[in-house]
């Protein structure tokens, strides 16, 4: 459903993706790991659309469709979601709003009715429930004052509300102690379905032992080095990155 | 009338309220001998620095006597759904008694017409009309005072209180002539006195005209007065308001000031502490936008000691919009344990949107806890982008950051269905901006 083939991009005048080539089927979780500064968020950032990064080279299809050429919003009404590693806060925006202006787009985008209040509700509260959550941090505003950990649940909350086909997960386990670590790896095992692809974005294997990637790639120096099973992440827990002729970066 | 240049047409028809009242006439003469010793104060004086009044002059409004008879129907869907209030209804800055609602209020407490009063009951009012604005009124005060005619009188006598909140909504109905209203409201609360007032400025239809108001407040020991003030004004209108407000011992004061509408619009609130422990509250929200000025001025003076006032204001601005906060705090020397924070907030939607800051404190005293800040930046691409990366496309996103923004103020507003009408409003006129 994802291609990613020869994919160079710079931010600035400096070269981060040199070439970069991956394939994700329909329902399969992939892990990309790889030292800091090796590229991982920049991969993860130019699938979603940010600005600030320059396509040199390359090509990203999703489901036939040109990615690159699409906005931000495009991308997810295909069903692309990106669960950010620093989630933003929205100081004066409500939290439950802010998701029913997203599914709305979404569907509207889609051709599908837009949802009323009370249907909005039901799902909301139907999803609530698959994530073990309560609601409290629905009538606050979006991510305004959460902590770290609730604000890590509140992505893998809206990933449960909008129902993507591909899921980027950046770094999400970053910062979460094991308790947080392990309701956001429930919330995503919970979503796992055969139509719903991951690609989780780490550091550290730790959050493999939560969630069981299909396939793990190693990103350095702007390119998968190597790709394998899970197997992989445990050599690399093991033998760290130097193994792989990398040195991790200051 | 030799000297008023540009304003004698502010001044010309007879009063709604031609009393004979020799103490009103005085008033009325000395304000108007004022107008002529000022003149149009131009750019060089500070008041007036970033604005001129040349536009407004170019108008050539008049003031214009007869009423503008209207059926309760034309203004049913300017009404806010649910509310049940004491309403006083003024069209061009008439009362209009048969849109208004009064019936059965309670002893002690008199809401109505000003004309009325100084018809029926001038000395309810002698001692209190013109008192609080004080006589060094500016251009536009003096020129009220100098056709003071007709407007809101809300009077409470100590140990009364309302159920319901106050509504004045003034209603502008254009006409053939440009036409001035000078509508002037007094609200007197007595010691221990509770009330909430919700002024409306409205139009029917997009008119030219000029609306030019004055309000005079006074709190009396611990009374509370809860105060949302509401400028929809017509884009064309001109709007200036000058609110003054004396605040007894332990009184509370709380002005929500919503400035959406008119090509120019001035707010002056000046507001006096008269007794120990009380404190205000003054917050507002202006969008400014395409051939939009806007001019907020703030004056506030801890004269006694032990109040506490807060200022806290957010600007939208888009287009050519142009806005000019200019906020004053001072603290006299005897006004120990002041305790003051002004804030000013911009929001800077395109290139061609522009203001000018100026909060200020004038600090005599030394025992004192006062702050000001201001701010002036644009939306956050990062929150943008979020929303964006959610499906939301551009221009929704940046209407949700813009009304997120507002939302501070706008969530002040009660009841529930006049801010759901005002931000309805508010986002609406952003759909232009973004």
């Amino acid at each position: 459903m994802l291609s990613v083939k020869g994919l160079r991009a710079k931010v600035g005048e400096k070269e981060i993706l040199k070439g970069l080539d991956l394939e994700i089927g329909r329902g399969e979780i992939h892990a990309i790991m790889g030292p800091n500064g090796s590229g991982k968020s920049t991969l993860a950032h130019v699938l979603s659309g940010r600005d600030g990064y320059t396509v040199t080279a390359g090509s990203v299809t999703f489901d036939g469709q040109d990615l690159l050429a699409l906005a931000p919003e495009e991308r997810a009404h295909l069903g692309l979601f990106l669960a950010f590693q620093y989630p933003v806060e929205l100081p004066g925006v409500n939290n439950t709003y802010f998701l029913k202006a997203a599914l709305n787009a979404i569907r509207a985008a889609r051709g599908q009715p837009e949802l009323d209040a009370v249907a909005f509700m039901r799902l909301m509260k139907e999803r609530l429930k698959v994530l073990h959550l309560d609601d409290s941090l629905l009538k606050r505003p979006v991510n305004f004052g959460f902590s770290g950990g609730e604000k890590k649940r509140n992505e893998i909350f809206q990933m449960a509300m909008l129902e993507p086909k591909l899921a980027i997960l950046d770094e999400t386990d970053s910062g979460l102690d094991i308790d947080a670590l392990r309701i956001v790896a429930d919330g995503v095992n919970a979503l796992r379905n055969p139509e719903r692809s991951v690609i989780l974005v780490t550091h550290y294997q730790r959050l493999l032992d939560y969630i069981q990637p299909d396939y793990v790639h190693v990103l350095a120096r702007g390119q998968i080095i190597r790709s394998g099973g899970k197997s992989l992440a445990l050599e690399l827990e093991e033998k760290g990155y130097g193994w792989l002729g990398i040195e991790e970066a200051a | 009338m030799s000297a008023v240049s540009g304003f004698e047409q502010w001044l010309a028809p007879a009063e709604a309220a031609a009393s004979g009242l020799q103490w009103l006439a005085t008033r009325r003469g000395e304000a108007r001998a004022r107008v002529q010793g000022q003149g149009v104060p131009g750019t060089k004086q500070e008041a007036w620095r970033y604005t001129s009044l040349t536009r407004l002059l170019e108008q050539g409004f008049s003031a214009v006597a007869e009423s503008v008879p209207l059926q309760p129907e034309a203004i049913e869907h300017l009404l806010i759904p649910g509310l049940e209030a004491w309403r006083v209804v003024l069209v061009n800055g008439r009362f209009a008694p048969e849109l208004s609602a009064l019936a059965g209020l309670p002893a002690g407490v008199r809401i109505g017409s000003l004309a009325e009063i100084l018809r029926t009951d001038p000395d309810a009012v002698k001692d209190r009309l013109n008192t609080i604005a004080g006589p060094d009124q500016p251009l536009f005060s003096a020129l009220n005072t100098a056709g003071l005619d007709d407007g809101l009188v809300v009077l409470m006598d100590a140990g009364t209180a309302l159920a319901r909140p106050v509504e004045l909504i003034h209603l502008s109905v254009g006409s053939e002539t440009p036409r001035v209203a000078q509508p002037r409201h007094l609200v007197v609360l007595a010691a221990g006195t509770q009330a909430h007032l919700i002024e409306r400025y409205v139009t029917l239809t997009y008119a030219l005209y000029c609306t030019n108001s004055v309000l005079e407040v006074t709190l009396g020991a611990g009374a509370v007065l809860e105060h949302q003030r509401i400028q929809l004004e017509s884009p064309d209108a001109f709007h200036l308001a000058a609110l003054y407000v004396r605040l007894g011992a332990a009184s509370r004061y709380r002005c929500t000031n919503i400035a959406v509408g008119a090509s120019w619009a001035r707010t002056d609130l000046t507001v006096r502490f008269s007794g120990e422990h009380a404190a205000c509250d003054l917050q507002g929200l202006y969008l400014v936008g395409e051939r939009q000025l806007l001019d907020v001025h703030l004056d506030v003076d801890h004269c006694v000691p032990r109040c506490v006032s807060r200022e806290y204001f957010k600007g939208i601005l888009y287009g050519k919009g142009r806005a000019v906060f200019d906020g004053c705090v001072h603290v006299a020397r005897d006004a120990q344990q002041t305790d003051a924070a002004m804030t000013n907030r911009n929001l800077i939607l395109c290139e061609g949107a522009e203001v000018d800051t100026k909060p200020q404190l004038e600090i005599e005293a030394d025992d004192v806890k006062c702050s000001h800040g201001t701010t002036v930046g644009q939306l956050d691409p990062e929150q943008l982008f979020y929303l964006r990366s959610r499906g939301i496309g551009a221009a929704l996103a940046r209407r949700m950051l813009c009304l997120g923004f507002a939302g501070e103020i706008l969530d002040a507003l009660t009841p529930e269905a006049l801010r759901m009408q005002v931000t309805q409003e508010v986002g609406r006129r952003l759909e232009q901006a973004t």
